[in-house]
C-alpha cells in the first residue's frame, strides 16, 4: 500500500517549500510480542517471563508510552526496572525530532537486550496507520495514531495487558473512553514496589504550587522581547559564567564587547546558571561597580527564606569600593538557552525530609533542591543530578536525583566523577561496537601475507615504561652497506582493524584518546585490540605499519620508505632494561647490538634537534605507586627518566616528522597534522620577569633563542634553577593543536616545541585517534589501502581535528585530577615536612613548587583581602621582606605540608612555612613527618616509622 | 560524528518504509496521447514522467545530417519548471537535461534496431512532471515504452535503476529524492535486462571498489524487476488494444 | 497540420452551414474533462484536457518583496511551456513564440484588480508578499489553446492553498516569517472573477468557438475575449487577417456570450469536486 504525506519546509534560502514524501504500508510488521502465534517471530526484546512490579496490575503487561513520558521521565527509563516496554515508531520520531540526547538515550536503552524493549514500526504497519485528517493538529495525529496502535496490539493478542503511559490528560481521557487502560507515569511509579528510586529520578516539571510563593526573582523576558531587544542593541547576548567564589556574582561574555558584563546579586543573576547562553542589560555608566573581592558561600538551607540572602547582598554592595577597577555591569534579563547538564556532587548536609540540597562539586553551578525519600543513604555517597526547571519562587533550581556513583571518597567513585566532570566517554564498549572485533583465535592469513611485506626476520624489539600492555612501536636497527645502518619504526596497525564508518570506528573517534588515571585506563578501543591483536608484544606475530630509513654513520637519512608488514618483536623492554642491556658491554647479541645503534642515532639526532632550536621543557610528572590490593595510594614521586626514554622519543619523533612530509605532500588539502603555535611575545613577560630578577637575560625573540638562553641559565648554587625556569617556560606556551592542512597557511604549520615546519601523530594508533586517521592516509600513499569520502572532506577533518583537541585536553585534565586526587589520599592524616622553591611571588603568598611531588601550592602569607604585618612585598623586584630575609622567587625553602579536609569536595594542601624560620610566622621543623593526632603525641613516631617501612616494601614489590 | 543520517532503520526499514531491495511503486500507462505516434506515462514512486515518440520520420533540416545506414535517434529531456521542490527558472537547455538527453539517447540506441530506418529519424521526446529522484531511470523507462507504443522495433527492453549504499554497507534500490539528498552514492545503470548487458553506467560522489559489486549487482536486479513490471504493462496494453478491435478477444 | 485546398474548402463550407467538420453547431464546445490536485507538491495544480488539447497548470508560492509602484500588491506570474511532446516543432525553442503570447495575454487579463485581487497576496506593505508562479505546461495541442490554458489556470487557482503566516517577527529590514508546516491550515484564494477566455475564430464570414486544429488553420484570424465575471478585461488579436469593425463588435458578442457560459460550467464543475479522486494520466 501507498500514500503520501506532505508539509511545507522552510528552504535554506528562506524560501516555503511544499514537500511531499512517499510513505508505504507493510504487512510484513510484526509485534514482537513471545507469545503472539500469529505474527512471524522477529527480533525483539520483550520478553513473556519478565515479572510486572505495578501493583495496580495483577498480571504481567506491556508498557506502551507517549512521547511526552519519555522526553520528560528519560531518567526513569534509564532504572532498570520498568521492563517489556514497546516504543512506537511515532514516538520515536517525534522524540528524534524533539531532543537528540533524549533519542541517543533512548536508542541505547533499545539496543540492550536485557530491558526488554521493542520498537514497533506502527506507522508503516497496515493496521496502525491512520490518514492524517483534514484541520487535525500534527500533535492530535501523532496521539490518535498511539491510541490506535494501542488498541490493535489489545485486538491482536487479547490474552496480554498493555498500557499506555502518558502525562497528557487529554490523550489520556479519549485513551479511557476507547477502553485503552491509561496512566500517568506518576500513578503508575507510585504502584512501584520499591520505588523509591523511581520516584527521586520522576522530573519535577510539574510544580505545585506552595503555600509560599512570594517570588523572589525578576520575570524573564519573553523570547521574542529578547530576540528584538538583542537586535536593536538594547540587550546583549552572550554566555554566563558564574564566579567560583561568590554565588552572586557573576560575568557575561558578550562577543561584540571587549570587557565582559559584570551581574551581581540575585535579581542581577536572575537564575543563570554557568554556561547558560543568556541576554544581558548594561546599566548606566554611573551604576557600574567593580568585581568584589570576597568569597561568599551559600550556606542556606531550603526552607529558609530569602533574609540571608538579601544578608548576603548588602555584604556584597558594602564590599565594592575601588573605583578604578569598576566594569561594565548590568543584569540577565532573559535566558536563551540553558546549558544544564548532569552535575556531580553531594547532599548538603543537615536536612530532613524528602527536600533536600544538591552541592555540585563544580563550585560555579548554584545548589540544587531535590526530592528524595533516601536521603540517608545518598548522604554517603557521590551523586548525579540534573536540573528541570528553576521557577521564580524557588531560591534553588529544581531537580532530581539521576543515580549514585559511590561512596565519597572511594577510588571508584571518584575516578568516576573525574571522568564525568571532564566528559571522558567512558561507558561499556556497546554491543555493535564489540561485534566489529576479530574473532578469536586471530590468524594471520595467506592473503594478509600476500598484501604485507614480511620482515618476521628482523630483530625488533619495543621499549615501553614498565607495565605497559598497550605497545604502538618497536624498534630495529642494522648495518647496511658500508658504514651505514637501516633504521625501521614499526607501528601497530590499528587501522587494519578499525575500518572506517564501522560502530568501532565512530566510538573511537568519539573517544579520541585513551585516558590514563592513576589507576585505570579508559581505553580508546577494546582491550582485545590494545593488549592484544594491536600490541605489539615481544614473541607474537602482529601486523605493523613500517617507517624505514637508510641512515649514513651521522644520521642523515639517505632514503625513507613506508610499508604495511608483518612483525615479530623479539623482546619487549622496559627503559630501564633497555639501558642495562645497552651498558652491560658483556651482552653481543643482534638485539643489544641494535639497542646501541639506536642509542647512538638517537644522540645524534638530539643534539642536532636541540641545535635547530627545539625547546627542553619541564613539567613535573609524578608517578605514584599504588597498593595492589586496597588501591591505595602509597607513595608519590617524580618519574624517573633514562637515557633509553630519549632514545625512543627521537626515533618516534623522527617517524611522525617523515609521515607528515609524506600525507601533506599525498594530500596537501587534508592531511591531519599538528601545530604547535608560537606564542604571543606576551606570553612570556612572566618568564623574561623572573630571569630579569636573578640577573639573567632570557631572551625569547625565537624558539632558537629562548632553547639557547634557557640553557644557559644555570646558577651552580640552585641546582633546580634551571628546571624550574624551563616549567615557567612550559606555561607560556600554548596548547598543540591538531588541524586539517588545508585549513591553515604554510607558515602556520610550525611546530615550535619541536622546531620543525611539519610535524603529525603517528606512532601511538593504539591510544590517539589521530595516528589512526594518519595511518589511513599514508596508508594510501603507499597504496595499501583506499580513501573514503569523509577522509579527504576538508570540512569533515576539521571537525573531527576539533573533536580530537577537546577529548585531548579533557584527557590531560582528568589524569592531572586523578593524580591530584590520589596524592591528596596519599597525604590524608599526614603532615611532613618538606624541600621546596618559591615559584612566583604574589601580594599576599607564596607560590611553593614541590619538586618531590610535583606540588605546586600557595603559601598564604596573609589572609585573603589583608595584606601581611610581617612580611613586605616589593612590586618591583618581586620580593617578600621579613625582618633581615628576603624571599625571591627562586629561593629553596622547606614547607611543612599538611591537608586541609574541611569541604570534603575541595580538599586542599595547607602550608606552613619552616625555613627559612621567620619569627612569629614559621612553625618549627618537626624533625621527621607525623600524623595529625594531637591527642597522641607519644606514639606518633613510632607509627610513622611503621607506615614508613610499609612504603618500602611495597615498593620493591 | 558523521552527519550520515541512517537510510535504514535497525528494523531494516528505508525512511519510506521499504526494504533495502524494494522498488518503489511503478506505475504505467502506454498511448496517453494521440497525436504523437507512441507514448507512455510512468510513475516510479512520486516521480511521474511522460514520453512521447514521433517517427520515424524524415529527418528534419536538411538530409545532410541523414545517416545512410541507421536512423537517427533525436533525444529531447526536459523538466517541467514545476517539477522540482524548488522552481527551477528553465525547463531545458541548462547542463543537466543536455547531458540527461544525451544519457538516454546513448541508452536508447543501444536498443533501438536503428539499422533498419535509413536516412530517418526518430524523435524521443522526454517530459519529467515530478521529479523525486531517480529522473533519468524513469526517463529510460517511459522512453522504451513509448518506443514499444510506436511500434518500433526494439532488440530488448531497456531499463534503468539506480542503486546507493546505505549505512555504508548494504546495498539499496531505486533511491528516493530524499536518500539522494541524505544518502552518499548513487549509481545508476541502464541495461538491457534480458540479456544482461550494461549501456550505461554513472555514479555519483564516490564508495570504495569492493562495494562496487554489489551495488551494481543490485542496480541491475532493479532493471530486472522493472523489465517484468514493463512487460506485463505492454502485454496488458496490447490486450486492451487488441480486445477492442476485435482480434485478441479469445483470451478473453 | 497541412490541409489541402480541397480539405480547407469542406472545413469552410461545413461552417457556412453551421455544421462543423466534427458535427459541432458554431458556438458548441467540444468535451473537456478536468482534474486539480494533480501535482502533489505544487501548492494548486490542474489537468485540463479539451479534446486533443492538453494542458497541466501547476502553481508554486515563493516569498517576493512587492514593486514599489504596488506595495500593497503581491505578485503573480505565468510561465508557460510548451513540451515538444506536443509536437516537434516545439524542440528546443521551437515553441516559445507561443509560449509567449500566452502568458503575456494571461498576464494582461489578470492584471486588473477586478479580475484578481493581488492585494490579498500581501503580507507586510512594501516589504513581504507572497509570489504566485503560474506555470503552464502544454502537453498536447488539439487546437483553441488560449481558452484551455485560461479555464486550467483558474482552476490550478481555485486548487491553490496558500501557507497560513502565523506570526512575523519585523526588525529592521530583517522580516522573519513563522509559516505553520501543518498544510490543512492553508487559506484559499478568491478565484469568482478570474478570467476566462475564449477565442473567437473567424472563418469565412462567420464565427466559431473552439477551433480544433484543422479549423484554426483555415482561420482568417481569430480574437481572444478574456472576461472576468460580466466585463471584458482583455481582447488579443491573433492570426495574420484583418478584421472588420462589424465582424469585431460581433465577435466580442460572441465570446462575451460563450465566456459567461463556460465561466459557469466551470463553477459547477468545481464545486463538485471531490478531493480523494484518483487523476492522473493513468485514467
Amino acid at each position: 500500500m501507498f500514500t503520501t504525506k506532505a508539509f511545507i519546509k522552510k528552504s535554506k534560502i528562506g524560501h516555503f517549500l511544499k514537500n511531499v514524501r512517499e510513505h508505504y504500508i507493510r504487512d510484513d510488521i510484526f509485534c514482537g510480542v513471545p507469545s503472539c502465534e500469529t505474527c512471524h517471530p522477529v527480533e525483539s526484546h520483550l520478553s513473556s517471563t519478565y515479572k510486572n512490579v505495578c501493583c495496580l496490575f495483577k498480571y504481567n503487561h506491556y508498557l506502551i508510552l507517549d512521547t511526552n513520558v519519555i522526553l520528560d521521565q528519560m531518567d526513569v527509563l534509564d532504572e532498570p526496572i520498568l521492563e517489556n516496554i514497546i516504543i512506537l515508531h511515532t514516538v520515536l520520531k517525534e522524540v528524534k525530532h524533539r531532543s537528540l540526547p533524549i533519542y541517543k538515550r533512548l536508542q541505547s536503552i533499545i539496543d540492550n537486550p536485557s530491558r526488554h524493549f521493542y520498537v514497533f514500526t506502527n506507522d508503516h504497519h497496515k493496521d496502525t496507520y491512520v490518514k492524517q485528517d483534514d484541520k487535525e493538529l500534527i500533535n492530535d495525529y501523532n496521539d490518535r495514531l498511539i491510541r490506535k496502535s494501542c488498541s490493535w496490539y489489545m485486538k491482536h493478542l487479547p490474552g496480554e495487558i498493555f498500557v499506555l503511559l502518558s502525562n497528557d490528560a487529554k490523550n489520556r481521557a479519549i485513551a479511557l473512553a476507547e477502553g485503552i487502560p491509561t496512566l500517568t507515569i506518576k500513578d503508575y511509579i507510585e504502584s512501584v514496589k520499591d520505588n523509591s528510586v523511581l520516584l527521586d529520578k520522576l522530573a519535577k516539571k510539574d510544580i505545585h504550587v506552595e503555600t509560599y510563593t512570594k517570588d523572589i526573582f525578576p520575570p524573564h523576558l519573553s523570547n521574542v522581547e529578547l530576540l528584538t531587544g538583542v537586535k536593536n542593541g538594547k540587550l546583549h547576548q552572550g554566555t554566563f559564567r558564574a564566579s567560583k567564589d561568590n554565588f552572586l556574582e557573576g560575568f557575561v561574555n558578550v562577543d561584540s564587547l571587549e570587557d565582559p558584563v559584570l551581574v551581581q546579586g540575585r535579581s542581577g543573576l536572575n537564575r543563570a546558571v554557568n554556561g547558560d547562553i543568556v541576554v544581558v542589560e548594561i546599566f548606566d555608566k554611573k551604576e557600574w561597580v567593580s568585581p568584589s573581592d570576597i568569597v561568599l558561600e551559600d550556606e542556606g538551607v531550603a526552607e529558609e527564606g530569602i533574609d540571608e540572602i538579601e544578608l548576603k547582598e548588602r555584604e556584597l554592595k558594602r564590599s565594592k569600593k575601588i573605583k578604578e577597577e569598576i566594569k561594565p555591569t548590568g543584569k540577565v534579563v532573559g535566558i536563551i538557552r540553558r546549558k544544564w547538564r548532569q552535575y556531580c556532587g553531594i547532599l548538603q548536609g543537615g536536612m530532613d525530609g524528602v527536600y533536600q540540597l544538591f552541592v555540585p562539586s563544580d563550585r560555579s553551578i548554584p545548589k540544587i533542591r531535590i526530592e528524595t525519600r533516601q536521603a540517608d543513604f545518598l548522604r554517603t555517597q557521590k551523586l548525579i543530578v540534573t536540573i528541570d526547571s528553576w521557577p521564580r519562587h524557588s531560591r534553588y533550581p529544581h531537580g532530581h536525583f539521576v543515580r549514585a556513583l559511590g561512596k565519597i571518597g572511594d577510588q571508584t567513585t571518584e575516578n568516576e566523577v573525574v571522568l564525568l566532570e571532564h566528559d571522558v566517554p567512558h561507558s561499556q564498549f556497546s554491543e555493535e561496537v564489540l561485534a566489529c572485533l576479530p574473532k578469536l583465535p586471530w590468524i594471520i592469513t595467506e592473503k594478509d601475507v600476500k598484501k604485507r611485506v614480511d620482515i618476521r626476520h628482523l630483530d625488533i624489539c619495543s621499549v615501553d615504561p614498565p607495565g605497559c600492555t598497550d605497545i604502538d612501536d618497536a624498534l630495529h636497527c642494522r648495518p647496511i652497506g658500508n658504514d651505514g645502518f637501516e633504521v625501521g619504526v614499526h607501528i601497530a596497525d590499528v587501522a587494519h582493524f578499525i575500518r572506517p564508518g564501522t560502530a568501532i570506528d565512530k566510538e573511537a573517534a568519539s573517544r579520541a584518546t585513551t585516558v590514563y588515571l592513576v589507576n585505570k585506563r579508559i581505553d580508546m578501543v577494546p582491550e582485545l585490540l590494545s593488549s592484544n591483536l594491536c600490541s605489539l608484544r615481544g614473541g607474537e606475530e602482529r601486523f605493523a605499519f613500517s617507517c624505514v630509513w637508510e641512515m649514513d654513520a651521522n644520521a642523515n637519512i639517505l632514503n625513507t620508505r613506508f610499508h604495511k608488514s608483518i612483525i615479530k618483536s623479539k623482546a619487549s623492554f622496559t627503559y630501564e632494561e633497555a639501558q642495562m642491556t645497552i651498558d652491560d658491554k658483556s651482552k653481543n647479541d643482534p638485539i643489544a647490538m641494535s639497542l646501541r645503534g639506536l642509542n647512538k642515532l638517537a644522540k645524534i639526532l638530539k643534539k642536532r634537534r636541540l641545535e635547530n632550536g627545539a625547546l627542553v621543557l619541564a613539567s613535573p610528572e609524578v608517578k605514584i605507586h599504588m597498593d595492589s590490593e586496597t588501591m591505595e595510594p602509597l607513595d608519590v614521586e617524580v618519574k624517573k627518566l633514562f637515557e633509553t626514554n630519549s632514545m625512543v622519543e627521537e626515533f618516534m619523533l623522527l617517524a611522525n616528522i617523515s609521515v607528515a612530509e609524506k600525507i601533506l605532500d599525498e594530500f596537501p588539502e587534508c592531511a591531519m597534522l599538528r601545530r604547535h603555535p608560537t606564542p604571543p611575545s606576551t606570553n612570556f613577560d612572566p618568564l623574561i620577569k623572573a630571569g630579569r630578577h636573578l640577573g639573567l637575560d632570557i631572551n625569547v625573540e625565537c624558539g632558537k633563542n629562548l632553547a639557547q638562553s634557557l640553557d644557559e641559565a644555570t646558577k651552580p648554587e640552585n641546582p633546580y634553577l634551571n628546571t624550574m625556569l624551563r616549567i615557567l617556560a612550559t606555561r607560556c606556551m600554548l596548547q598543540a593543536v591538531y588541524f586539517a592542512s588545508g585549513t591553515l597557511q604554510k607558515e602556520e604549520y610550525y611546530h615550535y616545541g619541536l622546531a620543525v615546519p611539519l610535524y603529525t601523530h603517528f606512532t601511538s594508533p593504539i591510544r590517539r585517534y589521530a595516528d589512526i586517521i594518519v595511518h589511513r592516509l599514508l596508508a594510501v600513499t603507499c597504496g595499501a589501502d583506499s580513501t573514503y569520502p569523509d577522509l579527504l572532506d576538508k570540512q569533515k577533518s576539521t571537525e573531527l581535528c576539533q573533536n580530537l583537541n577537546y577529548r585531548n585536553r579533557m584527557a590531560q585534565y582528568a589524569g592531572r585530577a586523578s593524580v591530584a586526587f590520589n596524592t591528596h589520599l596519599f597525604f590524608k592524616g599526614k603532615l611532613q615536612d618538606e624541600e621546596g622553591y618559591v615559584l612566583h611571588i604574589r601580594k599576599n603568598a607564596l607560590q611553593i613548587l614541590i619538586p618531590k611531588y610535583g606540588l605546586e601550592c600557595t603559601l598564604y602569607l596573609a589572609k585573603k583581602g589583608e595584606s601581611s604585618n610581617i612580611f613586605e612585598y616589593n612590586e618591583e623586584e618581586q620580593s617578600q621582606k621579613a625582618g633581615n630575609i628576603t624571599l625571591h622567587a627562586f629561593d629553596p625553602v622547606k614547607v611543612r605540608l599538611s591537608l586541609d579536609s574541611n569541604n570534603i569536595q575541595h580538599e586542599k594542601f595547607v602550608l606552613q612555612l619552616v625555613s627559612p624560620y621567620i619569627e612569629g610566622f614559621s612553625v618549627q621543623p618537626l624533625g621527621e613527618s607525623m600524623e595529625v593526632d594531637p591527642d597522641k603525641p607519644a606514639s606518633e613516631k613510632k607509627r610513622k616509622s611503621k607506615s614508613e617501612s610499609h612504603v618500602k616494601n611495597k615498593k620493591k614489590n | 560524528m558523521s552527519k550520515n543520517k541512517e537510510l535504514i532503520s535497525k528494523i531494516g526499514l528505508r525512511l519510506d518504509g521499504r526494504r533495502a531491495n524494494e522498488l518503489r511503486r511503478i506505475r504505467c500507462k502506454l498511448g496517453v496521447f494521440t497525436e504523437p505516434d507512441g507514448s507512455a506515462y510512468i510513475e516510479q514512486g512520486l516521480t511521474k514522467v511522460l514520453a512521447a515518440v514521433y517517427g520515424p520520420h524524415e529527418v528534419r533540416g536538411g538530409r545532410s545530417k541523414a545517416q545512410h545506414n541507421s536512423a537517427i535517434i533525436n533525444c529531447q529531456f526536459s523538466m517541467a519548471v514545476f517539477s522540482t521542490t524548488e522552481r527551477k527558472k528553465r525547463p531545458r537547455g541548462d547542463r543537466k537535461s543536455t547531458e540527461l538527453s544525451m544519457h538516454l539517447q546513448q541508452a536508447l540506441e543501444a536498443a533501438i534496431k536503428s539499422e533498419l530506418y535509413p536516412f530517418c529519424q526518430i524523435d524521443v521526446y522526454v517530459e519529467v512532471l515530478h521529479a523525486d529522484g531517480g529522473i533519468y531511470p524513469a526517463c529510460v523507462n517511459a522512453a522504451t515504452l513509448a518506443l514499444i507504443d510506436a511500434g518500433i522495433p526494439l532488440k530488448e527492453y531497456v531499463c534503468a535503476c539506480t542503486a546507493s549504499l546505505a549505512n555504508n554497507d548494504i546495498p539499496m534500490l531505486d533511491i528516493s529524492h530524499q536518500e539522494e539528498v541524505l544518502g552518499g552514492p548513487t549509481l545508476t545503470v541502464a541495461a538491457l535486462p534480458m540479456s544482461g548487458k550494461i549501456v550505461l553506467m554513472e555514479m555519483s560522489q564516490r564508495f570504495h571498489l569492493d562495494h562496487l559489486d554489489k551495488v551494481l549487482e543490485k542496480a541491475l536486479q532493479g532493471c530486472k524487476d522493472i523489465k517484468e513490471i514493463l512487460d506485463n504493462a505492454v502485454r496488458l496494453h496490447v490486450t486492451d488494444i487488441g480486445s477492442s478491435t476485435g482480434w485478441a478477444n479469445t483470451k478473453h | 497540420m497541412a490541409l489541402c485546398d480541397a480539405e480547407k474548402t469542406f472545413v469552410l463550407h461545413g461552417v457556412q452551414d453551421n455544421f462543423r467538420i466534427d458535427g459541432r453547431e458554431l458556438d458548441d464546445y467540444r468535451p473537456m474533462e478536468l482534474e486539480t490536485d494533480v501535482v502533489s507538491h505544487a501548492f494548486g495544480s490542474a489537468r485540463l484536457r479539451l479534446a486533443n488539447t492538453d494542458v497541466l497548470v501547476a502553481v508554486k508560492i515563493e516569498l517576493d518583496v512587492p514593486f514599489p509602484e504596488s506595495p500593497q500588491n503581491g505578485k503573480i506570474e505565468f510561465f508557460v511551456d510548451c513540451s515538444a511532446n506536443a509536437t516537434p516543432e516545439f524542440e528546443g525553442r521551437g515553441g516559445e513564440d507561443l509560449a509567449i503570447a500566452i502568458s503575456n495575454t494571461l498576464t494582461t487579463a489578470y492584471s486588473s484588480s477586478l479580475a484578481f485581487d493581488s492585494r490579498k497576496l500581501c503580507l507586510l506593505n512594501g516589504k513581504k508578499c507572497w509570489k504566485l508562479y503560474v506555470d503552464i505546461l502544454i502537453l498536447e495541442c488539439g487546437g483553441n489553446l488560449f481558452d484551455a490554458v485560461s479555464i486550467a489556470v483558474k482552476a490550478a487557482l481555485w486548487n491553490t492553498r496558500i501557507p497560513f503566516v502565523k506570526n512575523v517577527n519585523i526588525d529592521g529590514n530583517n522580516i522573519d516569517l513563522d509559516v505553520s508546516d501543518d498544510l490543512c491550515l492553508c487559506e484559499r484564494l478568491d478565484i469568482e472573477n478570474a478570467p476566462v477566455m475564449v477565442t473567437v475564430c473567424k472563418i469565412g464570414d462567420k464565427c466559431i468557438v473552439d477551433p480544433n486544429a484543422a479549423e484554426e488553420h483555415c482561420s482568417m484570424g481569430s480574437v481572444v475575449v478574456a472576461v472576468s465575471g460580466t466585463k471584458i478585461s482583455t481582447i488579443y488579436q491573433t492570426g495574420t487577417g484583418s478584421l472588420h469593425p462589424a465582424t469585431l463588435t460581433e465577435s466580442l458578442q460572441l465570446g462575451f456570450r460563450v465566456a459567461i457560459r463556460l465561466n459557469e460550467a466551470l463553477s459547477k464543475v468545481l464545486s463538485r469536486i471531490r478531493p480523494d479522486e484518483e487523476a492522473g494520466f493513468l485514467k
